[in-house]
């Protein structure tokens, strides 16, 4: 049997909304609660969350209007945990090529925490914008993010790995 | 005589309450930095930084061991504040006490440290 036909599924959600600021939290709290019975210790959880944090702010920040998508899938494999999150939103183009510049270059840094360390030094003396919330997941997370596109919709997938909690 | 003119601020779900003892600004965030905060701590890190210029501290500490959460527009604060003390005539240390069960503090602030290696410590309180 191979790692990628053993997968069995711990939690999955799908969800569709209008977002707004003030979801965030409860959101983050709810896959909290999901996914901490399943999770071997709090790093694992703390990076999870984090990344999930980041890519719902992103959707509230920069959506354009109308409904988003947030999955989460965590799934047991012989190897471990594997955990998916995925977004999907409107963007307007300006913000489109922004993100697409950003995970262009997130995607050909060979070191994540180095390029991470690269964009802090850069952002230090801008006071406008973050930039730092995308390249913060794959270095603090520890967890691979790639996009698509399919016109206006940014469909951004992070992925990683966890120690799953033995029972019994 | 040292008086500490900052007050503590907040927003929904964050706060920020400092005390001065000894030419050491203390700082205790309590909450969750998340959209709510960032204005409030970017406009507030700078009064921080006036202050500790005004009273020629030695260090300002930051207490994190009650903070759940920081999102990265927040940290972005940290970022500016850090670069702005590594930039001026009048340097301090900034030092950051955090807790280990919220273990996205040392990945985050260990990333702070190396910005400024000589300005930044980390202390994990037990």
């Amino acid at each position: 049997m191979t790692d990628s036909d053993d997968a069995r599924a711990l939690v999955s959600l799908t969800l569709s909304f209008q977002p707004l600021a003030n979801q965030i939290g409860p959101l983050r709290a709810l896959v909290s609660d999901l996914c901490k019975p399943h999770l071997a210790d709090a790093d694992g959880l703390s990076r999870l969350l984090l990344a999930a944090h980041e890519l719902l702010e992103n959707i509230v920040k920069y959506s354009t209007g109308g409904a988003a998508e947030f999955h989460l899938l965590l799934e047991a494999k012989s190897s471990g945990l594997r955990v998916r999150l995925r977004t999907k939103n409107r963007a307007a183009p300006e913000r489109m090529a922004d993100a697409r510049w950003r995970l262009d270059a997130l995607a050909a840094a060979g070191d994540p925490i180095a390029h991470y360390d690269e964009l802090i030094r850069d952002s230090a003396g801008r006071r406008d914008v973050s930039g730092l919330g995308l390249a913060r997941i794959p270095a603090e997370s520890e967890m691979q993010l790639r996009y698509t596109t399919d016109q206006d919709w940014l469909i951004l997938t992070a992925e990683g790995s966890a120690n799953e909690r033995m029972t019994g | 005589m040292t008086t500490l003119q900052l007050t503590a601020v907040g927003s929904e779900g964050f706060r920020v309450t400092p005390t001065l003892s000894d030419f050491n600004l203390r700082l205790v965030f309590t909450g969750s930095g998340d959209l709510n905060a960032t204005g409030v701590l970017n406009d507030y890190l700078k009064l921080v930084h006036e202050e500790a210029i005004v009273l020629g501290l030695a260090q300002v500490s930051c207490d994190f061991t009650q903070l759940i959460f920081m999102n990265s527009s927040c940290f972005k604060s940290f970022v500016v504040w850090i670069d702005t003390v590594k930039n001026s005539d009048t340097r301090y240390q900034i030092a950051f006490r955090t807790n280990p069960n919220l273990p996205w503090q040392r990945r985050s602030l260990e990333a702070l440290r190396r910005l400024a290696a000589n300005l930044v410590t980390i202390e994990t309180i037990a």
